[in-house]
C-alpha cells in the first residue's frame, strides 16, 4: 500500500472514477457479458457440472423439530448402484436433532433416481423429543429449552426508559402495536449443493453453488480431510443466493464426506423440499412499538421491544428507532429460539421487518392526528436527501391527486374496489473493504484478462470486472475477458451486506490502472514520448500531442514480445463510498368484499453512489421490490407446531410472487452527487412492504399488522371497522 | 412434427402400449392434471389410449427428435425427460434447469411438438416419435434467437437459473403470436419463477422480440 501511495504522490494522477462525460462504461447501462451464455443455456452452474465416474448425492432431514432417529442404512446400501450411505451425527446432542429438516443421513448412488430410492429404502425409527416449534410453544410455561440457558433472551438496551415514558404522557397521539413477521425462506431457483471432485488422493476441486468462493476450501478441505489450500473452489454461474449461500452448508459438507467415503466425485444438489428445511432463512419478528407524536407532527418517543424469530439462530434487526428520529427513545432487543432451522442473513438482515413495523406505526400515528403520513415522514427524518426522495416517489405515484391524503375514507362511502397509496424508508450502510485482489493482464496476441476470486450471484460482477478495464484501456467491453469464481484467481471476500461492488470494482480500477501505466510505460519510448502524454481511446494508443504518433491496440501489444503485462489492484478507498437511502411508494387496489390485493404500481427511487452498471443496478432495484411484495403479500413458512411438520416445503404450497403478481414497477437511480461506488442489492429490498401494507390501510381503512397481508387478514380488519 | 402412431416401440423391451399407459397414468395423473403446460401430453395419452397401448415395465430406449436430431436414449418408466436432457443425454444437455422436479417452478420448460411442456413432468414413455426442443436448440452464444437477443438487451435475467425456461416459454408464445400484448406474455409465464425479481424486464423484453418477429413476417 505504501508503495503505492508514493507512487501516486511522484505524481500519478489521482484516482477517481474519471469525467463522466469521458466514461465508456460506469455511471451507463451495459448488458451483461454472460448474457448470451445465460440466455441459451450455456451458462454452467453447479447444477450442471457432470464429471466422469461422477456420483449423485441426497440426504435425508430429519422431519421432526426434535428427535432421536435410529437409522438402519443397510436396506439402502444393499441396492445395486448405491455406493455410499453414511449417517450424519455431527451436529446431533446426544443423538438429538436440534431442528426440523437437519439431515440426518446421506447417499452416493450412480444416478439421480437411484440416490433418492436409496434415501427411501433408509430404515429409521424416531423417538420424538419435546419441541418448541413457535414461539407461542417456546414461552410457554415448562417448556423444553432449546438452549441450556432457555429460550427467550433479551439484550442490551438502549436509551431512557423514564424519559420515554414521560414523553409519551405529553403527546397528542399515542399508538401501541404489536407487528409480526412470519419466517420467509430464500428459496433460491438453484438449490444449495456441491460437486466435490475427489478421487482418493490429497487434492479436490470443489464446484459450490456459493456467494463466497473464497469461503469454500477451508470448511471443504477439513471435510475432506485434506491440508488446507489442497482443494480449489470453482463457481462459475450461481442460481441465487440472498444470503443464504455465505457459508458453505450441510449439503456441501454432505458431498465431502460421501466423496471421501466413496473415493468419487459427487454432486449433490438439494431437492426444493429440502431446500426449504435446512438452507437458512429470514427471522420471524414480534415487535411491540408504543410511538407517541405531537400535534404539530413531531414524532417525540418511542418504546421498542423486539424478540427476532430465528430458530436456533438469533436473527437479525437493525434497532429502533430505524430510520424515524424520536426526541427520546428505548429499545430492548431479543430473541426466543425455536426447534427449526437457523436464520441466516437474508437480502437487508433485519431491515425489512424493521421496516414493517415503524413504517406502519408511523402511519397508523399520522392517522391519529389526520395528518398527511407524507409530510408526516418528511417532519421526523433529518437528511434533506429523504425528503428529496419520497417527493419524487409521491410524484411518480400521483399522491397530490389522490383523494386519500388525510385518511381512507368512512366504511359508508367506501368504495367496493377501493384504491390507495402508502410510503416506506430505505437505509442501508454496506461500503467497501480492502482484502480483494484482482488481476489484469495485456498479452502481445491483443487479449486482455481480469481475474478475480470473486463470484458473480446475478447482480454483474462479470460484467463490470470486464467494463472497468475496457474502458481504462479505451477497448470494447467485448475485448476484456473476466474470470470469477475460483480461488486460484486470488482472496475476495464473500458477497453480502452490498459489499462486493464497493470492494471490488475500485480493485479492478486499480489494477486496469496499472496495467495501463505499465503499458504506457512500455510503448512510450517506442513511441518517442513521455508514458504521461500517452492516450488509450477507441482501441488505440496515441500521443496526446501528437495524433500521428498512434499504434492500434493489436499493434501495441505486439510490441509486448518479451511478455505480458501482468498486474495486480487492490482496493481503493478513494472509489468507495457507503451509506444509501431510498423511498418507495405502492398502489393498490383493494376488493373489500373478499379482501383480495392488487399492487397496482410501485415506485423506488434509490441513491447508490456511482452506479457500476445503470442497466443492472435498475434491475437490482426492481428484483429488491419484487421481493419485498412477496414477502408482504405471500410468502409463509407454515410449521403445525403439534405435529411439528413442515406444511409447505414446496413451491406448490409456498407462494411467490409469479409474474402475474406484479404490474408496473418504477425504478429511479437517485441523482447523487457522490462519485464513489456503493453497492445496492440490499436497500431496495427493505420497504416495499410496508408500503403496500400503508397503501391498504390508505384504500379502506384496514389496518393489517401480521405479514403476509392475505384476504383473511385484510377483511377481519375492514370487519372491525364495522 | 405430428406424432406417427405407428413410431416403434424400442425393441427387445417387452412392451405393449396399453398397459404402459396406464401406469403411466397412475404415475403422474396427478401431475399431469396439476400442470397447464401439460394440455397436449393428456391429449396425446388419450389419442394412444383410443389406438393401441405401450407397456414398459422396465429399462427401455426411448427415440424422439431432440434440438433436430433423432436422438435413442436409455430410460426406465419413471424417467423423466429432464432426467433424460440433464443426465442421458450425450453430451448431457443441462441448458433445462431443475428447479423443483415437480411442476411448480418452470425452469425446466422445453417445447414438445412445438408445445411448452414442464420437463419434469413429462415421462420418457412419452416421446415416441416427438420432437422436442430445448433452449440449446433456439440459438447459440453467437448466434441468439430474437427472444434471446431481447431476453439480454432488457436485462431479463439476473442469476440466470429460470432464465432458459422463460425464455422457452416466451418463445412458444411468440410463435403462436409474435403480437401478443403484456397480459397473454404474463399468462404464457404464469408457470414460471424468477427470484432474482426480473418479471418487468421479462415482459419488456417479450414485447420487443414480438415486435421484430412481426416486422420479420411481413
Amino acid at each position: 500500500m505504501s508503495e503505492r501511495a508514493s507512487e501516486r504522490a511522484r505524481g500519478a494522477e489521482a484516482l477517481t472514477w474519471g469525467d463522466p462525460a469521458a466514461r465508456t462504461f460506469a455511471g451507463q447501462d451495459s448488458p451483461r457479458v454472460d448474457g448470451p451464455l445465460k440466455v441459451t443455456g450455456r451458462a454452467r452452474y453447479t447444477h450442471d457440472v457432470r464429471l466422469p465416474g461422477m456420483l449423485y448425492g441426497a440426504i435425508l432431514p430429519c422431519p421432526y423439530p426434535k428427535a432421536r432417529p435410529a437409522l438402519d442404512l443397510a436396506p439402502a446400501r444393499a441396492l445395486a448402484g448405491v455406493v455410499a450411505a453414511i449417517e450424519l451425527d455431527e451436529s446431533r446432542d446426544g443423538g438429538w436433532t436440534t431442528y426440523l429438516g437437519q439431515p440426518i443421513a446421506a447417499v452416493a448412488a450412480k444416478t439421480p433416481e437411484l440416490a433418492a430410492d436409496a434415501i427411501r429404502a433408509i430404515g429409521v425409527e424416531y423417538e420424538l423429543g419435546d419441541w418448541c416449534a413457535d414461539r407461542a410453544q417456546a414461552l410457554a410455561e415448562g417448556a423444553e429449552p432449546v438452549s441450556s440457558s432457555g429460550n427467550a433472551f433479551v439484550e442490551d438496551a438502549q436509551g431512557d426508559r423514564a424519559a420515554v415514558e414521560a414523553a409519551l404522557a405529553a403527546c397528542d397521539a399515542v399508538v401501541e402495536a404489536t407487528y409480526t413477521m412470519p419466517v420467509q425462506v430464500h428459496a433460491c431457483m438453484e438449490t444449495h449443493g456441491a460437486v466435490v471432485d475427489y478421487r482418493g488422493g490429497d487434492e479436490a476441486i470443489v464446484y459450490a453453488s456459493t456467494q463466497g468462493t473464497n469461503s469454500v476450501p477451508g470448511p471443504a478441505a477439513r471435510a475432506l480431510g485434506l491440508a488446507a489450500g489442497k482443494v480449489t473452489a470453482i463457481v462459475e454461474h450461481m442460481g441465487g443466493g440472498f444470503g443464504s449461500k455465505l457459508r458453505f452448508g450441510v449439503a456441501g459438507l454432505a458431498a465431502c464426506r460421501l466423496a471421501r467415503e466413496a473415493g468419487a466425485p459427487v454432486h449433490l444438489m438439494l431437492d426444493r423440499s429440502d431446500e426449504f428445511l435446512c438452507t437458512g432463512n429470514r427471522s420471524g419478528s414480534h415487535q411491540v412499538l408504543k410511538g407517541g407524536a405531537t400535534a404539530d407532527g413531531k414524532l417525540q418517543a418511542l418504546l421498542s421491544t423486539v424478540q427476532n424469530l430465528g430458530g436456533i439462530g438469533r436473527g437479525s434487526h437493525p434497532g429502533h428507532p430505524f430510520i424515524y428520529e424520536p426526541a427520546v427513545s428505548f429499545h430492548q432487543p431479543g430473541y426466543v429460539l425455536t426447534h427449526t432451522d437457523a436464520a441466516v442473513p437474508m437480502r437487508a438482515p433485519g431491515h425489512p421487518q424493521a421496516s414493517f413495523a415503524i413504517e406502519s406505526m408511523m402511519d397508523e400515528l399520522a392517522n391519529a392526528l389526520r395528518l398527511d403520513p407524507l409530510e408526516f415522514r418528511k417532519q421526523n427524518v433529518s437528511s434533506e436527501v429523504y425528503r428529496r426522495q419520497l417527493d419524487r416517489a409521491a410524484r411518480e405515484i400521483g399522491w397530490a391527486e389522490h383523494p386519500n391524503r388525510r385518511g381512507p375514507p368512512a366504511p359508508s362511502v367506501r368504495p367496493e374496489k377501493a384504491v390507495g397509496i402508502g410510503f416506506g424508508l430505505a437505509r442501508w450502510g454496506g461500503g467497501g473493504r480492502p482484502g480483494a485482489r484482482v488481476t489484469v493482464r495485456i498479452a502481445s496476441d491483443g487479449s486482455v484478462t481480469a481475474s478475480a476470486g470473486s463470484q458473480d450471484l446475478g447482480t454483474g460482477t462479470r460484467t463490470y470486472l470486464a467494463g472497468i478495464v475496457a474502458e481504462e484501456l479505451g477497448l470494447p467491453l467485448a475485448a476484456v475477458e473476466a474470470r470469477l469464481g475460483d480461488s486460484r484467481y486470488g482472496p475476495a471476500g464473500a458477497s453480502g451486506g452490498s459489499t462486493t461492488t464497493p470492494s471490488l470494482a475500485p480493485a479492478v480500477k486499480d489494477a486496469a490502472r496499472r496495467a495501463r501505466d505499465a503499458f504506457f510505460a512500455h510503448l512510450a519510448p517506442i513511441l518517442g514520448t513521455r508514458a504521461e502524454r500517452l492516450r488509450a481511446r477507441d482501441g488505440a494508443i496515441l500521443a496526446a500531442e501528437d495524433g500521428a504518433k498512434r499504434l492500434g491496440w493489436r499493434e501495441a501489444c505486439a510490441t509486448l514480445a518479451a511478455g505480458e503485462i501482468a498486474v495486480t489492484g487492490e482496493f481503493q478507498a478513494e472509489l468507495a463510498d457507503s451509506g444509501t437511502h431510498g423511498a418507495q411508494a405502492a398502489k393498490v387496489e383493494v376488493d373489500t368484499l373478499t379482501g383480495e390485493v392488487r399492487v397496482l404500481k410501485m415506485v423506488a427511487v434509490q441513491d447508490c453512489g456511482l452506479a457500476v452498471n445503470t442497466l443492472a443496478a435498475r434491475s437490482q432495484i426492481q428484483g429488491g421490490m419484487i421481493g419485498a411484495l412477496s414477502y408482504g403479500l405471500l410468502e409463509e413458512r407454515v410449521i403445525d407446531p403439534w405435529l411439528g411438520l413442515a406444511m409447505n416445503a414446496s413451491f406448490v404450497d409456498y407462494k411467490v410472487a409469479g409474474i402475474k403478481d406484479v404490474a408496473e414497477l418504477v425504478a429511479i437511480l437517485d441523482d447523487d452527487p457522490r462519485e464513489r461506488v456503493i453497492g445496492i442489492g440490499e436497500p431496495p429490498a427493505i420497504p416495499g412492504h410496508a408500503a403496500i401494507a400503508n397503501a391498504i390501510f390508505n384504500a379502506c381503512g384496514a389496518r393489517v399488522r401480521d405479514l403476509p397481508l392475505t384476504p383473511d387478514k385484510v377483511l377481519t380488519a375492514l370487519a372491525a371497522l364495522g | 412434427m405430428s406424432r406417427s402412431p405407428d413410431s416403434k416401440p424400442p425393441r427387445g423391451a417387452g412392451v405393449t402400449r396399453r398397459t404402459f399407459l396406464v401406469g403411466a397414468g397412475v404415475a403422474a395423473g396427478g401431475a399431469l392434471g396439476a400442470a397447464p403446460a401439460t394440455g397436449l401430453a393428456s391429449t396425446r395419452a388419450k389419442q394412444a389410449a383410443e389406438d393401441d397401448l405401450l407397456r414398459l415395465d422396465g429399462p427401455f430406449v426411448v427415440s424422439f427428435r431432440l434440438n433436430g436430431k433423432e436422438v435413442r436414449l436409455p430410460a426406465e418408466p419413471r424417467t423423466t425427460l429432464l432426467s433424460l436432457l440433464r443426465h442421458a443425454a450425450d453430451p448431457p444437455l443441462t441448458g433445462t434447469k431443475e428447479g423443483c422436479d415437480r411442476g411448480s417452478c418452470g425452469a425446466c420448460t422445453v417445447l414438445l411438438d412445438g408445445q411448452p411442456v414442464y420437463a419434469c413432468l413429462t415421462l420418457a414413455g412419452n416421446l415416441f416419435g416427438c420432437e422436442v426442443t430445448t433452449v440449446e436448440g433456439l440459438g447459440t452464444p453467437e448466434e441468439l434467437s430474437t427472444v434471446q437477443e431481447a431476453f439480454w438487451k432488457h436485462d431479463a435475467l439476473m442469476c440466470g437459473f429460470c432464465t432458459p425456461g422463460f425464455v422457452v416459454a416466451v418463445t412458444a408464445c411468440l410463435n403462436e403470436n409474435p403480437a401478443a400484448g403484456a397480459e397473454e406474455i404474463r399468462s404464457a409465464c404464469a408457470g414460471n419463477i424468477c427470484r432474482c425479481g426480473t418479471y418487468p424486464q421479462i415482459v419488456a423484453a417479450a414485447l420487443a422480440a414480438g415486435a421484430r418477429m412481426q416486422e420479420g413476417r411481413r
